[in-house]
């Protein structure tokens, strides 16, 4: 055979078109149509997938992708439609479990499926933008099974039921859930929302509703909240078990208007169980369960705030207010920095620190400590008791504390130069009587002052500090210099202090007894000598004198007082039952302080060196007075005079608030010729509003005292009116 | 030539009767003048005013001598220097006390004019500091002057005013921003139902109090 072809063997191209049978599509497809139904039919096993492929392959290659694609569609169809019908036959709770399992089955088919036709998938379906092979799938047991009127009402209706039963307390199959609630999932996120979130959120509304009225009908606030949590919680961890994640914000956002926000109003002012008692009552769990829950809702945290800051505002008035509470001062400042504290605790606690709750607290204070024109006086004297014992043995580290704490109520002041006039005083009393507990407290002290307002505030109160030093070392020359003059006179020490420094006071009159005279002539001699062009006066209402005194069976006792109470005393050593107008005409004392001191040495108990006829409790002008030998007392050192700060009377007070305005007069004035030097021209409500400004570190200037001290600058010339503006002043060079 | 000397004559022609007419001016203010002054003192004083107040028949504290120290620009109250007098007589064209008491009227209607009424209120006040260096008018005599000065063209103002000075204890004394002040108070402001008073605006503080203080009678009227 092969001989005969030897010659000639060529290699022709086909010359005719290879037919196909006709036949061929219908009966490839055959093929395929029974694969499907095997696949549906659990009968995979017997299949070959490298023939089926091929099928579909040369289905596609010979362009019948149309019918293999059409077939495809028709053949599930028929399939889901059966599956359809056996789902909806089963009853009660096997409904789901029937869905979920045919959906899987139909995930697996339409793998396979999928696999087999994976060339059509990718050749034939993107030339013709069909729906591919998964997808379609998807697509087709959406429409023939989920969106079937009777199963969709019913998976909804299920589903909805199952989850009201897990809030009222039942166990659900949660993986059931899970799965039949990933295939709404799978089917498109619309479909999920309209089959499931929307309907779920709905009810849940209604549900919820329900729960906060009947829970606000029978519990108090912090049930209330704790009960809001737990359902949040709930919620929070049903998503995470068996709903879509973005699901979370939707129901949580249905929780939180329906539990919390809501009830808002009524929980914050529950009687006996609302903000305010909680606050009162320090519960901090609840407060930060509250803080926690409200936050999430607009307008929670300011209705918290806003309630808490009337409550601080009116329990911090009645504070001041209240006139037991003023009768000790340092009570009364110890009371403040207590709310103030207990306040704090909280927020830090309960309120995660919120910057906005810090900014009420001190808003609250800043209202109600102003309310009392008292606070800053109080608030020195305070200052005052720390500082000459309350401090005493205390650490570094405690006084500190102590301190930053007062300077937190200072910058609550609005009047801070009235504090500053009697912390003066304070101060030097402190100083002059040595009673300070420590230095190194109070220049800690000044230097937070200065911190906070500058050198200006501090620079007097350091002066008083370097004149302390100074006489120190003028002492001590004092006595290089003169010691041998001295010799057994009495022992002589001296503060000298720059007037402008300390506080003003009026000199008092007092006759010095001639032995104290002399040494301090002496001294006045030397200082002089050393200091030319200065003139000292004796400031003896400021002295004390330790003196010791014989009494009656021999016992002797030292006894420290005031200059003025020695200069009386001394005059029992030339003499006895003075009357009170001889010790008033020999002393030359003013009366006012000879009955004060008079009363602290014959009234005071214990202390009673003199003894009154008649034993009144009041010093009266025909009262006479007698060295009272039988005095006894268990200490050697008997302390009578001190000069102690004291709450200042009615009339003090009234003088030093005068003092304070008069000095306010210039620093106003200085403000506004400051402020017209560098504008020229300004109008009225402009300047009030810059002076206020400028000095608002110091006080709150009264805008009629603004006007009246630049009516006395126009009178003077630095200002005038503007001829033609009402409204402008012009500075004048 | 003759054209140059007939301009050289001419201005000296025409000046001659002027000159002669202002110099006769001059003469009779002056003789006018040293009819009433004090010779000794070389101006007129006190007495002299009195004297010359009766011949114009006007009381001496009628408000036309004040106007007439005004238009003399007088500097002392119950004086007049020889300058002084000159200047107003001559602004006047008054040179005899006919002339003088007929031009009355005519200073009257002059000073009530707008851009003249306010330079003769404040010369007013200047005219009643009577000490060296007084800046300030006593409450009783500023309540006199408010009367004559202001007391015609606004007499419901004056009068309420002057009340409240007298009831009020804060101020003894008027100083001259509170003076001139008042003046526009009663330009600007409606009475008596002070409704365009803002008290923020620069308003001296004692019409802030003269308002609060009407406001308060009204009120409890």
């Amino acid at each position: 055979m092969s001989s005969q072809k030897k010659a000639n063997f060529q290699i022709e191209a086909f010359k005719h078109r290879v037919v196909v049978d006709p036949k061929y599509a219908e009966k490839t497809w055959k093929i395929l149509e029974h694969a499907i139904h095997e696949i549906y039919n659990h009968n995979a096993s017997g299949l070959s997938f490298e023939e089926l492929y091929r099928n579909a392959y040369n289905m596609v290659l010979h362009k019948f992708g149309e019918k293999l694609y059409s077939g495809l569609v028709s053949t599930m169809t028929s399939h889901l439609k059966e599956i359809a019908v056996s789902i909806e036959a089963s009853q009660g709770a096997l409904f789901l479990e029937e869905l979920d399992r045919k959906w899987t089955e139909h995930n697996k088919a339409l793998q396979m499926i999928r696999d087999i036709l994976m060339y059509m998938d990718r050749t034939f379906i993107p030339s013709t933008h069909k729906t591919p092979v998964h997808e379609l799938g998807l697509n087709l047991w959406r429409d023939n099974i989920v969106h079937t009127i009777k199963i969709q009402m019913r998976l909804k209706d299920t589903l909805l039921e199952l989850v009201q039963r897990e809030r009222a307390g039942e166990v659900i199959n949660r993986g059931l859930m899970r799965n039949v609630v990933k295939m709404l999932m799978d089917l498109g996120s619309s479909v999920y929302q309209e089959d499931f979130e929307k309907p779920f959120l709905v009810v849940s509304a209604d549900f919820y509703r329900g729960e906060s009225q009947l829970f606000i009908e029978s519990c108090d606030c912090g049930d209330y909240l704790k009960k809001a949590e737990k359902r949040l919680n709930e919620e929070i961890e049903r998503v995470s078990h068996y709903l879509d994640a973005k699901s979370e914000v939707k129901i949580t956002n249905v929780v939180e208007k329906e539990m919390i926000e809501s009830q808002m109003n009524r929980l914050v002012h529950m009687e006996n169980s609302g903000l305010v008692n909680m606050l009162m009552d320090d519960k901090y769990e609840d407060l930060g369960r509250m803080y926690h829950l409200f936050r999430r809702v607009p307008n929670g945290l300011s209705l918290i705030r806003d309630v808490m800051t009337s409550h601080i505002r009116e329990t911090g008035k009645q504070l001041v207010t209240d006139p037991d509470r003023l009768k000790d001062p340092v009570d009364f400042v110890q009371r403040l920095l207590d709310e103030r504290d207990k306040h704090d605790k909280i927020i830090t606690l309960s309120f995660n620190n919120d910057k906005m709750f810090q900014n009420a607290l001190n808003s609250s204070f800043e209202y109600f400590i102003n309310l009392n024109t008292r606070s800053p006086e109080f608030i020195s004297l305070f200052v005052d008791d720390k500082l000459r014992k309350g401090l005493k043995g205390v650490s570094e580290e405690d006084v500190e504390i102590v301190l930053d704490k007062v300077m937190m109520l200072f910058r609550y002041l609005q009047e801070k130069d009235i504090f500053e006039k009697y912390y003066k005083q304070h101060l030097a009393k402190r100083l002059l009587s040595n009673k300070s507990v420590s230095e190194d407290a109070e220049r800690s002290l000044i230097l937070k002052l200065k911190t906070e307002c500058g050198y200006q505030f501090t620079s007097k109160l350091e002066g008083m500090f370097t004149d302390m030093k100074t006489s120190d070392d003028t002492m001590k020359g004092f006595y290089t210099a003169m010691g041998s003059e001295l010799g057994d006179g009495p022992t002589l020490v001296v503060h000298v202090l720059t007037t402008g420094s300390w506080p003003t006071q009026s000199t008092p009159t007092c006759h010095l007894p001639s032995e104290i005279l002399t040494v301090c002539d002496k001294f006045k001699m030397y200082y002089l000598g050393t200091h030319s062009g200065r003139r000292l006066t004796w400031q003896t209402n400021m002295g004390s004198a330790d003196i010791k005194a014989t009494f009656g069976r021999g016992q002797k006792h030292e006894l420290n007082v005031s200059t003025f109470q020695m200069c009386v005393l001394m005059l029992f050593n030339n003499g006895d039952g003075l009357s009170y107008r001889e010790i008033e005409q020999a002393t030359e004392i003013l009366t006012v302080d000879l009955k004060r001191c008079l009363q602290s040495l014959a009234c005071a108990k214990g202390k009673n060196v003199l003894r009154k006829e008649p034993m009144s409790k009041d010093i009266g002008e025909d009262d006479t007075f007698f060295f009272n030998d039988k005095f006894s007392s268990k200490f050697y050192k008997v302390k009578i005079g001190t000069v102690v700060a004291q709450k200042e009377s009615e009339p003090e007070k009234q003088e030093t608030r005068q003092r304070v305005e008069e000095d306010r007069k210039p620093q106003i004035e200085a403000a506004i010729v400051r402020i017209m030097k560098a504008r020229r021209v300004l109008d009225h409500n402009n300047i009030v509003a810059e002076v206020t400004k400028q000095l608002q570190s110091r006080f709150l200037p009264n805008p009629v005292v603004i006007k009246k001290r630049i009516e006395s600058l126009i009178e003077r010339e630095f200002l005038e009116r503007d001829k033609d503006d009402r409204k402008l002043y012009r500075y004048l060079a | 030539m003759p054209r140059v000397s007939k301009r050289k004559s001419d201005p000296v022609k025409s000046s001659e009767p002027a000159t002669k007419k202002i110099t006769k001016e001059v003469e009779r203010i002056d003789s006018f003048f040293a009819s009433y002054a004090n010779t000794s003192l070389g101006m007129i004083d006190p007495e002299g005013v009195e004297k010359l107040c009766s011949d114009l028949s006007v009381e001496h504290t009628d408000v036309r001598v004040l106007m007439l120290a005004w238009k003399m620009n007088a500097k002392k109250q119950g004086y007049f220097t020889q300058d002084e007098w000159r200047t107003g007589l001559k602004s006047l064209h008054a040179d005899t006390l006919k002339k003088l008491k007929k031009q009355l009227p005519e200073l009257q209607k002059e000073v009530a004019m707008k851009e003249n009424f306010e330079d003769f209120y404040c010369f007013s006040f200047c005219y009643c500091l009577t000490e060296d260096k007084q800046k300030n008018l006593d409450i009783e005599t500023a309540c006199v002057l408010l009367n004559l000065v202001l007391g015609r063209a606004y007499n419901l103002q004056v009068d309420s005013f002057i009340e409240y000075l007298k009831f009020q204890k804060e101020y003894k004394v008027i100083n001259m921003d509170q003076w001139t002040n008042f003046y526009r108070f009663c330009q600007e402001i409606e009475f008596p139902d002070l409704k365009n008073y803002d008290d923020c605006l620069a308003w001296p503080i004692i019409l802030d109090n003269f308002v609060d203080w009407l406001r308060e009678k009204s009120t409890s009227a």
